[in-house]
């Protein structure tokens, strides 16, 4: 039996995955930071047992990143696949995590890739690589309103069956909560509950919403012996504002939960 | 000599009778921040202001000497109404700072986490008692300390009249145990006020009483009357004040609630109070008898300017919806937005006083670019491309026919490719003098002068058009500048010719500009919205209703892809604009002279 690693699922989303793989659809998946995009790929990868090829998109990622480039070595040159082709070639999952960090000439090499076509041309060395049913494209970005301007195109957002991640419900990230760190119901109770108050300050007051990722940090210091309240100021308050006003209040939110 | 005395005596006896704290107290403007956000993230509606309330009448039995210092008339409490979290302006009821700070907090929760207005006030604050404690545990702890703090200020029910002791009883059962009081008993008084606990009888909220027109509006603010609130109404009508003769101490809040009524029309003061009771006394009379506030009262239905004279209405005018937020629902063909262009609008230069600040901005923008990229494979640049120069080697070794190639890096700006749509509001609030010289008007003609020679030295393209407007009928659009047309005299014509008028009707303004811009066929695409206040009009358009309306149209600029950001020179403008815009979406110009010059430095930040 293979190792899997831990995931919860919010729905159907297993399901939807490998009926996307069977049909060798692309799959974009959207949600905000820290919501478990991630710990599903590995965890979809694992399970359909491919190998997984994650590249972390940002500004100067080029297309010779993903597909490859020429290297020297002892007086010859030779190519070097970037993770893209290495997983076109050989057939595996490429995630392009945060793929609207990307530039834009950038993404258009996986046009190609993305539509019935399933191919991938090197401009560089002639080859035209067709997909085998083994390779699977996964895309991931976060749709709030920082990355407004960058977004994503229509053309390449069009190329994907899409799913859609958000924190999980409360009973769940409980679960997930007490999953990853082994703390006690009632810790992984009020620690979800808080979560959900500072939740409610996104837009408003807040730029960012309280992730599950920053939930599990707070439970793993609480776990590991660290005072409550401290934990949840270096792990829940402190990563989300810098105004040092509302992180006073922010803290009065944790009293609440935590009792002063 | 004698004021002398009659000062320390009037100081000791209200010491004497009122036990507050002033060193101790803790207030609203200190925790404001702090109150709002705790409150939405406690699940209060994030569309409330939080606002310091007004003290009203409790009509309970005072002390003798609270009697003679005529004080404990009133009470700051906490109620929520369609518009606002109103919470006192100050607490000074305990001798310890933390305590009295603990109970703003307490009275936050208990506001966020509601209940059932159907309820008796009694049985209505056991019920959120024990809501928030079962949500927050950590709140337990101050409940019980303030439990206890509250209990020992007040009344001692074997000290009190049968009737009166009896409801004392219940009340402070009622705080020991939150839940077992079924029902408060009568009496001929009401009971001290409970300051664990939200208001019992809220005054009717501006939107409740100042509407005429929507009867469904009244059900906002109003909290259903039981029997035994109205018996509270009326006995505060008919208590008996003219037994109270001396001035009130003064406190640091007297200052705000004076400013507060110093705009409402006051029927007090002919009719009665011989004695002069400063205003904080008369509080419930102006505020609660006809519900009006200063805003409303300041509305009086302004006449359009005859045809002749007004600007030159550009065909038959656009259809608009507009957003019912109670209704929740957009109501189609709502508004009539007439774009309109200025008659006699000579062309004219710069004007003189601008001239050296615009000078300089056009050269910051001449420079102005976003940020720099490599350009790879280029014939020429700062360094070698070394992939080109890999590929190309490899293609010589490798035999091929070496392809005619650039093998250099180039860091070069990109193309902007950006469309900016400037809509500023030109309403009749922006006729009032920010400065001895200037009106809020001239800032804005001003701001739009330095934007637009600023932005002509970029090259992104631009539109500039003003609004106001008079009731859902008649949204003024002012066409300043198209996208298609130059920047030119004609322009700075229009511009010198723009002047203050009606109301701020903003959504169907915005949701025309957003049409206009949606059309321009550049990547980026920023509505900037110029205004120095709330957006508001005559029919409904007001408070609550006009900024959902406002937002709801803000939000369907951006689902169409518009990247919507507001400068405002409203020092409210933090209380309602991140419900507005987001919190990244707005900036506060705190300095309004600054505004022409600091708009096209913001604009080059937004569009870096
Ligand atoms: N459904 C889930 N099951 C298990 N762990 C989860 C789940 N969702 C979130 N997590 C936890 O949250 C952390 C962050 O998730 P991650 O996948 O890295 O977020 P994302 O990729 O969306 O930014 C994970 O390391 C894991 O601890
Ligand atoms: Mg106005």
């Amino acid at each position: 039996m293979i190792d899997l690693p831990f995931y919860k699922p919010h729905g159907n989303e297993i399901e939807l995955f490998e009926h996307a793989f069977r049909k060798q659809l692309p799959l974009l998946i959207k949600g905000p930071t820290g919501c478990g995009k991630t710990r599903f790929v590995s965890f979809m990868a694992k399970k359909i047992g491919l190998p997984l090829y994650t590249v972390s998109c940002h500004d100067d990622l080029t297309a010779s990143d993903l597909v490859g480039r020429h290297l020297i070595g002892d007086g010859v040159t030779y190519w070097n696949d970037g993770p893209l082709t290495r997983a076109v070639r050989e057939g595996g999952i490429c995630y392009l995590d945060e793929v609207v960090e990307a530039r834009k000439d950038t993404t258009v090499v996986l046009h190609p890739l993305s539509d019935d076509r399933r191919i991938l041309p090197i401009e560089r060395t002639g080859e035209i690589l067709s997909a085998p049913p083994e390779f699977m494209l996964v895309v991931s970005y976060n749709p709030g309103y920082q990355n407004f301007l960058k977004g994503m195109k229509p053309s390449t957002r069009q190329r994907f069956v899409s799913l859609r991640f958000d924190f999980p419900e409360p009973e769940l990230e409980q679960q997930i909560v007490i999953g990853e760190t082994g703390v006690d119901a009632m810790l992984a109770k009020r620690l979800v509950n808080l979560a959900n108050s500072l939740r409610t300050l996104k837009e408003h007051d807040l730029e960012e919403a309280a992730s599950t990722r920053l939930l599990v940090y707070a439970a793993t210091l609480i776990s590991s012996g660290f005072d409550p309240m401290d934990a949840c100021r270096a792990a829940l308050v402190e990563p989300l504002t810098d105004d040092e006003e509302t992180a006073e209040a922010l803290m009065e939110i944790v009293y609440a939960s935590f009792g002063k | 000599m004698e004021e002398y005395v009659g000062a320390l005596w009037h100081k000791f006896i209200t010491d004497a009778a009122d036990k507050r704290y002033p060193k101790e107290a803790v207030t609203l403007e200190q925790i404001g921040k702090t109150a709002g956000i705790l409150f939405r993230s406690w699940g209060g509606d994030s569309g409330l202001a939080v606002k310091s309330a007004a003290a009203t009448a409790h009509g309970a039995k005072r002390s003798l000497l609270q009697r003679i210092a005529g004080s404990n008339l009133k009470a700051e409490l906490t109620w929520l109404d369609g518009e606002t979290l109103h919470l006192p302006t100050a607490i000074d009821l305990f001798p310890r700072m933390d305590l009295n700070r603990d109970l703003y907090i307490w009275l936050i929760a208990l506001a966020a986490t509601g209940s059932d207005a159907a309820l008796p006030w009694i049985q209505r604050n056991q019920r959120a008692t024990q809501d928030v404690l079962a949500r927050f545990p950590g709140l337990s702890c101050r409940y019980q300390r303030l439990k206890d703090a509250v209990l020992s200020t007040r009344p001692l029910p074997e000290r009190l009249s049968s009737g009166e002791r009896e409801q004392e009883e219940a009340i402070r059962a009622a705080l020991l145990n939150p839940g077992s009081v079924e029902r408060l008993p009568p009496a001929v008084r009401p009971p001290q006020p409970v300051y664990l606990w939200l208001h019992p009888d809220p005054p009717a909220s501006e939107t409740a009483s100042g509407k005429r027109d929507d009867p469904q509006d009244h059900e906002a603010g109003a909290c259903l009357k039981k029997e035994n609130d109205r018996r509270y109404q009326a006995e505060r009508v008919d208590m008996p004040d003219s037994k109270d003769g001396f001035m009130m101490s003064f406190r640091a809040e007297s200052i705000l609630s004076w400013a507060e009524y110093i705009k409402v029309n006051r029927p007090t003061e002919e009719d009665d109070s011989p004695d002069g009771r400063p205003a904080e006394d008369m509080d419930r009379l102006s505020v609660a008898q006809d519900g009006k506030t200063a805003a409303s009262r300041l509305k009086f239905d302004l006449d359009l300017p005859s045809p002749a004279s007004d600007d030159l209405p550009l065909g038959e005018g656009i259809l608009l919806p507009e957003w019912h937020y109670k209704k929740q629902l957009l109501q189609p063909a709502h508004c009539r937005l007439q774009p309109m262009l200025a008659r006699s609008a000579e062309p004219l230069p710069l004007p003189a006083h601008l001239s050296a600040t615009a000078r300089r901005l056009r050269n910051q923008f001449a420079a102005l670019t976003p940020s720099k990229v490599w350009f790879k494979g280029q014939f020429d640049g700062s360094e070698l491309d070394l992939d080109a120069c890999v590929q190309f080697s490899a293609d010589r070794m490798g035999g091929f026919q070496a392809r005619e190639r650039g093998l250099y890096k180039a860091h070069q700006y990109r193309d902007r490719d950006l469309a900016c749509l400037l809509l500023a509001d030109l309403s009749l609030s922006t006729d009032s003098y920010i400065s001895d010289r200037e009106r809020v008007i001239d800032v804005i003609r001003d701001t739009l002068f330095l934007f637009s020679e600023a932005l002509s030295a970029t090259g992104d393209r631009f539109a500039l058009y003003g609004f106001s407007s008079l009731k859902r009928g008649n949204i003024r659009f002012h066409i300043l500048k198209e996208f298609e047309r130059k920047y030119n005299d004609e322009i700075r014509g229009r511009i010198a010719a723009i002047k203050p008028g009606f109301y701020t009707r903003m959504g169907a303004a915005i949701r025309h500009a957003s049409q206009l811009l949606i059309r321009q066929a550049a990547t980026q695409k920023l509505l900037l919205i110029l205004t120095d206040g709330k957006p508001n009009d005559l029919d409904q358009y007001e408070g609550r209703y006009g900024v959902e309306d406002t937002r709801v149209a803000i939000h369907e600029a951006r689902q169409m892809g518009l990247r919507p950001f507001c400068v405002t020179i409203d020092e409210k403008g933090s209380d309602y604009l991140p419900h507005l815009f987001g919190i990244n979406g707005y900036v506060v110009i705190r300095k309004p002279a600054e505004l022409p010059r600091e708009l096209p430095l913001l604009y080059a930040q937004l569009t870096r």
